[in-house]
């Protein structure tokens, strides 16, 4: 079976511009989830709407399901593409009811009033809106009108959703509920997703794989724990969590295994070598052999962060529970394992 | 207090005495003035006029909207002062610019043999009102889309499976039902308003509206019951005004907008075929008729080819003999004194928001703003003619009434844009009301207010309509010299007066356009 979707070598600018996209190479399998991760002005709403139709690459060529849907001669319009949209703006028609907004991607596909009704009353009960099919999106919340939204896509039937932060615009409490409505009616519906965010814990919660974007380039693709563990350099370890970059050369001692100087004190743990490490606040923790200096302590509820001042430089470490310690003394440090920081830019 | 007062002289006083005459001979005075023959025929005629202009310039100003909004920003830039290009040049010199290259004798005509049938007759005003309107109706409708139709929602119905053209039907026309119909509302209230294209093209047929019926009868009888007859046909025009624009205020006032999305919008792959159809709309509609006025006014006599073996500047030396140098310094005052009062009447204006006594007064204002100029202009010469007949003030007051709204709208748009938190945010960080005006208030409002001004010079400067009712001797201004030597037959110096009056105009809008474009 062909790929949800294939990107190869695409390129996109805008006229006069510096080029949004670059050679991107990017494939979704049937029913896989990839997000879509970088800073905002990366260029992921820019892919998705080259997938959408909606801009035309430059170079390279677009797929969906096998079938080619834009090189940079031919483009074949959004409304012969088969994807559903989630937009970030939730892109709700002022003029229609919920009920109508919903039937209208199977009106447009020829389906006779009555059934689309009947089909979009059934979609908005399984995203919990059936009692307010009759508002007008003003009348609605925010996290209803991005369930409005989704269910609007899930109307389409597509093979293949395109997700443009859509929880960017909601507050915390609802960014969860909703990240979970999309993630629960995705998998209901079996279909392939590319979803862009440039939340780190959005990304990794829902995706199958991670793809990297940074300045129109694809960086990195990976499964969540794989970009998480592995990034390919601060860059990316940034946009995939909390890191801490250190200022100490790891050098080989083994397989797998790198020996490391911090201070006066030496240890070896699982790693690559390289100029300087990367630490992830789980990657270490309170007590030990290394030294270091508490700036400042953070309590959040179920886990405490520490700010540690080490000979190598500023060190983020977390622990779950309430603080152990007060800011200002002394401490000491375990290194449980790192990763080389890589000398690219990304 | 102040500002009620200023409302009740320069609109409620004029309004009423056009009232009180009007109602002067009874209920069967109307209707003895209406049912004149003439009467009827004008407001036929303006009816149809209006009616057939609104039918053919807002969708063609929608359409040019749709084509032009939705391109890249690049090509948006250079397409927006082009399509706009027909409401920079005065009314009166583009009607008479189409003489000059459409008409008998025209450029057409000589060049390739063809002038424009029908052009002196209800056909060739249909044509350059509507050309002249669409413009307009281009820029109601472009605001519409920046506020109500978001490139996303465009996008969404695309996604979900509508191609171009029934997204077009399903979502983006009903999401402007609004601008359209206020589009509507506006163009139908200006052909109404319109004086000098049927007065150039109209009257030489025996072609009559409103407001050319209220001018000559004006101008060619001294009987006092045919000025009362004339005041029932301005009124009317009032009352055809409101019954187009009230329903649009009602409208408007009821809708609610969100802030404009700044995406880049969807490159259309109509770009090339948009420009070339902009481009060609405004070269034949505005560029040509502009240029045949200059040649005109550069060449010796009417009956020559517009060569430059045959240019002069006579006709420039001519139009100077007489009066003109004198009445050219006075629609420059005239126009400076609106461009510095108009501003300031709409900041007073716009600094009541959200005051309840404010809302009547912005609606007077509103009001004052769509009577015709002609009723208008009857009304002012009513209240104010015991003092101030024929001279240049009269013709000021009538100006402010008119004009005070142009002060007021940029004002409160500017206002609105501002919220409270800066001025908050100064006092907290130690400024006084006085301090904070000058400081944080002020300052965003620069902009609002120089636009304000060029507005209201643009309007002063070549407004004919009021100015030709109101001037007596020795306070015409350039507007109605041109008019009355175009009504001797002087080509050559009409020419020569109306690229003089086009010239201050154009050098206004390029200072101003840039600046509109970054705000």
């Amino acid at each position: 079976m062909s790929d949800a979707l294939d990107c190869r070598g695409v390129c996109l600018r805008y006229r006069a511009g510096v080029p949004v996209l670059t050679d991107v190479d990017l494939a979704v399998a049937p029913g896989e989830v990839v997000a879509l991760l970088g800073p905002s002005g990366s260029g992921k709403t820019t892919l998705l709407h080259a997938v959408a139709g909606f801009v035309a690459p430059a170079g390279g060529e677009i797929r969906l399901g096998g079938r080619t849907v834009s090189t940079a001669r031919r483009c074949t319009p959004p409304e012969r593409r088969r994807v559903g949209m989630v937009f970030q703006s939730y892109a709700l028609w002022p003029h229609l009811t919920v009920l109508d907004t919903v039937a209208y991607p199977l009106r447009r596909r020829g389906v006779g009033g009555a059934a689309a009704r009947t089909r979009a009353h059934e979609l908005l009960a399984g995203v919990g809106l059936a009692d307010l099919a009759g508002r007008r999106p003003a009348e609605l919340s925010g996290g209803q009108q991005q369930r409005v939204g989704l269910a609007r896509a899930l109307a389409a039937q597509p093979d293949l959703f395109l997700f443009d932060e859509p929880t960017a615009h909601l507050d915390a409490h609802l960014r969860g509920v909703v990240l979970a409505e999309v993630a629960a009616q995705r998998a209901a519906a079996g279909a392939a997703a590319l979803y862009a965010t440039h939340d780190a814990g959005e990304a990794l919660a829902v995706a199958d794989r991670v793809a990297i974007l940074y300045g129109g380039r694809l960086v990195q693709v990976g499964t969540p724990a794989d970009v998480y563990a592995r990034p390919a350099g601060p860059a990316v370890a940034r946009l995939t969590g909390p890191v801490s970059v250190l200022a100490a050369p790891a050098r080989a001692a083994g397989p797998g295994l790198v020996s490391v100087r911090i201070g006066t004190v030496s240890v070896t743990v699982p790693g690559e070598p390289g100029g300087r490490i990367l630490v992830r606040p789980d990657w270490a923790g309170l007590g030990g052999d290394l030294p270091g200096r508490v700036a400042a302590v953070r309590f959040a509820g179920p886990h405490t962060d520490y700010e540690l001042s080490t000979p190598a430089g500023d060190l983020l470490i977390r622990e779950s529970g309430p603080p152990r310690l007060p800011a200002g003394g002394t401490t000491t440090w375990t290194l449980r394992r790192l990763w080389p920081a890589g000398d690219g830019t990304a | 207090m102040l500002i009620a007062a200023l409302v009740g002289l320069l609109v409620v006083l004029p309004l009423a005495g056009l009232v009180r005459v009007a109602a002067g001979g009874g209920l069967a005075g109307i209707a003895r003035a209406l049912a004149a023959p003439q009467s009827v025929r004008a407001t036929v005629h303006t009816i149809a006029l209006a009616a057939v202009v609104t039918a053919l310039a807002v969708p063609g100003g929608a359409a040019l909207a749709l084509g032009v909004e939705r391109q890249e920003p690049r090509r948006r830039r250079v397409l927006r002062p082009v399509v706009a290009s027909g409401l920079i040049v005065p009314e009166f010199v583009l009607g008479f610019g189409w003489t000059q290259a459409y008409g008998p004798a025209g450029l057409t005509d000589r060049l390739a043999g063809i002038p424009l049938p029908g052009l002196y007759g209800p056909a060739g005003i249909v044509l350059v009102l509507a050309t002249h309107a669409v413009p307009l109706a281009y820029l109601v409708v472009t605001a519409g889309l920046a506020v109500r139709a978001d490139v996303d929602l465009h996008r969404a119905a695309r996604a979900s499976g509508a191609g171009r053209w029934a997204a077009l039907r399903t979502i983006t026309l009903p999401l402007l039902r609004v601008p359209l119909l206020a589009a509507s509302a506006l163009v139908f209230a200006s052909v109404v308003n319109s004086f000098a294209v049927p007065q150039l093209l109209g009257t030489p047929a025996g072609f009559a509206t409103m407001s050319t019926l209220v001018y000559q009868d004006l101008n060619l009888s001294a009987d006092p019951a045919a000025f009362t007859d004339l005041t029932v046909v301005a009124l009317a025009m009032v009352l055809l005004v409101l019954v187009a624009v009230a329903p649009a205020e009602v409208w408007l006032g009821a809708v609610r907008t969100r802030p404009p999305n700044l995406d880049p919008p969807v490159p259309a792959g109509s770009g090339r075929l948009v420009t070339a159809a902009v481009w060609a709309f405004a070269t034949l509609t505005v560029g040509l008729p502009v240029l045949a006025v200059l040649l005109a006014a550069l060449t010796r006599a009417p009956g020559l080819a517009p060569v430059p073996a045959n240019w002069t500047l006579a006709n420039f030396a001519d139009a100077f003999a007489g009066e003109t140098g004198a009445a050219l310094a006075r629609s420059l005052w005239l126009a400076a004194a609106a461009a510095l009062l108009v501003p300031a009447l709409g900041g007073l204006l716009a600094g009541l928001r959200g005051r309840l006594a404010g809302r009547p007064l912005v609606l007077a204002v509103t009001l004052s703003y769509a009577v015709p100029g002609s009723a208008l202009a009857v009304g002012v010469a009513i209240g104010y003619g015991r003092w101030l007949a024929g001279t240049a003030l009269i013709i000021l007051v009538a100006y402010l009434a008119k004009f005070w709204i142009l002060g007021y709208l940029p004002v409160r748009a500017a206002l609105d844009r501002l919220s409270a938190e800066p001025v908050r945010a100064a006092r907290v960080s130690g400024a006084g009301p006085a301090t904070t005006l000058a400081t944080v208030v002020l300052p965003p409002l620069r902009t609002a207010l120089a636009s304000a001004a060029a507005l209201a010079f643009l309007f002063a400067f070549h407004e004919l309509t009021m100015s030709s009712i109101l001037y007596g001797p020795g306070s015409q201004t350039l507007a109605v010299v041109v008019l009355n030597q175009r009504e001797l037959g002087n080509i050559g110096t009409t020419s020569a007066l109306a690229v003089v009056l086009t010239v201050p105009v154009c050098l206004a809008a390029a200072v101003l356009l840039p600046r509109r474009g970054r705000t």
